[in-house]
């Protein structure tokens, strides 16, 4: 039963930490950005739904659409302003312009909203599933329900309209996709404002279940790194398995070796898979 | 030519004898009491290094508003050197031998921490810089004979003691006890005390384990923590984790006769992220409003500090505000009693102690820890941190289970 139970919560964590990882997976996959901006705009959607629910009384998780379409406009400007003007540079340079962006909204956070830990305290508390001595926490459960459903949508979204297959073909072939008449630009600009779309959406799951702070933002980008390279960059399935994947590895490394070594033995799986598969577990078949 | 070139170096060195001699008095007068504080403003660390700031600033403000520290027959005022290290325990370090050499501090307050003063006072022992530690409280921060670091906390066991003491008085069902720590210094070394304190009282330790700094879940944990059925559960950590993990805790219902965290639960900011979760929970700490010290210092009494910092920051004050304010103090008096700002006399005037604080009576062990008053003991009660211990300041009756 103990099993079980550690099984339940590898699941529930796993599929927060797929939230956490997917806007961040496409931006790297299609962009080749590697966002460092990623978990300090989650923490901003975290806050934007900490002030909704203190000041106005708005659910969390009703609040994901405007904390998603606020990220969306940021993220938007953002890459039309700012990261399209070195887009094609090394890599290195975008991640560094990112890296100083994510300084800059860090450090504006932390005077806007200092550095005192909040969490949202749901009144009444959503309560607690009972399956025989299996216990559910319902935001956990809700969280990462809602979690699968975002992927989901964002799967659909790719595979299913016109703006999802430009963003795949222009992950596939850039210059192919611009003698097709494709926008790449405005593409790019759309991809990483989705991107921003989903650290919105995963920082108002996150504001009911993790202390927030300006500071725990790379925290969070730290996961979405491993579940990224662990399911496969790009790909939104890759990034389900990866997430759950991990919140499973972390769970039961705390039953076999203790806590102190729950993360460790994520990683030493992580470094011992990218041995034999180093594109992740799907980071070949990408979007096609 | 070698005549003049030697006739021209005797010329630029009487020079340069004579500039000292005139220019001597200008640069060795003293004009300020300079003090070095490496703090962690940002990083992880950044809302305990900002409270501590609070502390220092509030001191500064009030000494200089009396025109300063008696130095002899002199008044000088205060001037505090910050420099950010990000929570970053080696940058501390270097930080704090910049402050010596470069910036020439007269004094030293220590980094945030058991870890970073540890790791710092080998600068202040190596240039013989009095040293004064406002947060740390880990023996093991003291064992290595230096002579120039004097913190202003108890050890650790004097917090954990006086609580398993409580625990076996007032909860006679109490017999097993879990204990899970953050693997850092202070935490951790936290946590064995607990253990040490549990077992002499024959408090049976069911569970003892760590969890990684940084680590964003503690479900399994608990989980494993639930299975052995404890009595009373002891959670060492920050206020990060305790929110996390109080949270956790009543996800899966777990709850025994007696939750203690600590540090957290007597910030404000941990009862505002766990709601009603925060009741019954007991924690202990070295200073709390509550306190009824008459002082010698600037501020009088600890019910004045109170009044002061709510005026000046419209909050109240708590221990690591308060311990920030209490090392400035705590130098002040030095200085004053020793009529100097000679290194060695303050250090000397350290030694003797017996202060008079609004933060308690202050006397330090050979080693350096303050072993001079009784930390408060804490419960939070309807939201609210009320005392428990000890008897002089003691507000409220000690309350079982947990909602």
């Amino acid at each position: 039963m103990l099993s079980l139970q550690i099984l339940i919560n590898g699941i529930l964590l796993g599929g927060l930490y797929s939230c956490i990882a997917v806007g961040f997976s496409l931006v790297w996959g299609v962009l080749n950005i590697i966002n460092i901006l990623h978990g300090s705009m989650m923490i901003l959607g975290a806050y934007t739904a900490f002030f909704a629910y203190s000041q106005l009384g708005i659910h969390p998780f009703a609040f994901i659409p405007i904390a998603g379409v606020v990220l969306f406009i940021f993220g938007y400007g953002l890459q039309a302003g700012i990261i399209n003007r070195v887009m094609g540079a090394p890599v290195l340079i975008t991640l560094t312009l990112t890296f100083g962006l994510n300084l800059m909204l860090d450090n504006a956070m932390l005077v806007a909203f200092k550095a005192d830990y909040r969490k949202v305290t749901l009144d009444p508390p959503l309560g607690i599933l009972e399956l025989g001595s299996l216990l559910i926490p319902i935001d956990r459960l809700y969280a990462m329900l809602l979690a699968l459903v975002l992927v989901g949508c964002l799967y659909a979204i790719l595979r299913a309209t016109k703006i999802g297959r430009a963003i795949v073909a222009v992950r596939m072939d850039r210059d192919a996709a611009a003698l097709m008449g494709v926008e790449v630009k405005q593409i790019y600009a759309v991809t990483f404002a989705t991107g921003a779309f989903m650290a919105g959406a995963a920082g108002c799951l996150m504001s009911v279940i993790f202390p927030i702070s300006p500071l725990t933002s790379n925290a969070f980008l730290g996961k979405a790194f491993v579940i990224c390279v662990l399911g496969g960059l790009g790909s939104m399935p890759g990034v389900m398995i990866g997430g759950i994947l991990l919140g499973l590895l972390e769970s039961f490394g705390t039953l076999w070796l203790g806590p102190d070594f729950s993360t460790t033995i994520a990683f030493v799986v992580l470094l011992t898979l990218l041995m034999f598969r180093p594109t992740g577990l799907l980071g070949k078949r990408g979007f096609e | 030519m070698r005549a003049r070139i030697e006739q021209l170096l005797r010329r630029t060195l009487h020079g340069l004898v004579l500039a000292t001699a005139v220019f001597s008095p200008l640069v060795i007068a003293q004009e300020s009491v300079v003090v070095g504080a490496p703090l962690p403003l940002t990083g992880p660390l950044s809302p305990e290094g900002t409270k501590l700031q609070r502390g220092y600033d509030l001191w500064v403000e009030e000494v200089n508003k009396a025109g300063g520290i008696t130095v002899g027959s002199k008044k000088l005022p205060v001037k505090i050197v910050y420099y950010d290290y990000q929570s970053n325990t080696p940058k501390a370090v270097q930080l704090a031998e910049k402050l010596v050499t470069d910036d020439k501090v007269d004094f030293l307050f220590s980094p945030f921490g058991s870890g970073a003063t540890k790791a710092a006072s080998a600068v202040s022992e190596k240039y013989g810089i009095p040293t004064l530690a406002p947060t740390a409280s880990s023996v093991e921060v003291y064992d290595r004979g230096y002579k120039n670091l004097f913190g202003t906390f108890t050890p650790n066991d004097s917090l954990t003691e006086p609580l398993a003491d409580l625990v076996k008085a007032d909860a006679k069902e109490v017999k097993r006890v879990a204990i899970l720590s953050r693997n850092d210094l202070y935490p951790l070394a936290l946590g064995q005390d607990f253990e040490k304190s549990a077992k002499k009282r024959g408090i049976e330790v069911v569970y003892f384990d760590k969890y990684p700094i940084g680590a964003l879940d503690h479900a399994s944990a608990i989980t494993q923590l639930r299975a052995t059925k404890p009595d009373w559960i002891v959670i060492t950590g920050y206020i990060n984790d305790l929110i996390l993990i109080r949270k956790q805790l009543g996800d899966q219902k777990v709850k025994p006769a007696v939750l203690t965290m600590i540090n957290g639960p007597v910030y404000q900011e941990f009862v505002d992220a766990t709601g009603a979760l925060s009741n019954n929970v007991t924690t202990a700490t070295w200073w709390h409003p509550a306190a009824r010290y008459t002082s010698e210092d600037l501020f009088k009494s600890s019910e004045n500090y109170t009044s002061l910092f709510k005026t000046k920051y419209k909050d109240d004050p708590d221990f690591t505000n308060a311990t920030g304010s209490a090392v400035g103090v705590l130098l002040q008096l030095a200085i004053e009693r020793a009529g100097t700002i000679d290194r060695d006399k303050v250090r000397a005037a350290l030694v003797a102690g017996n202060f008079k604080t609004f933060f308690g009576p202050l006397s330090f062990s050979p080693e350096g820890y303050a072993n001079s008053y009784v930390p408060p003991i804490i419960q939070v009660q309807n939201g609210k941190s009320v005392v428990l211990y000890p008897k002089d300041i003691k507000n409220a009756d000690f309350r079982l289970g947990l909602d």
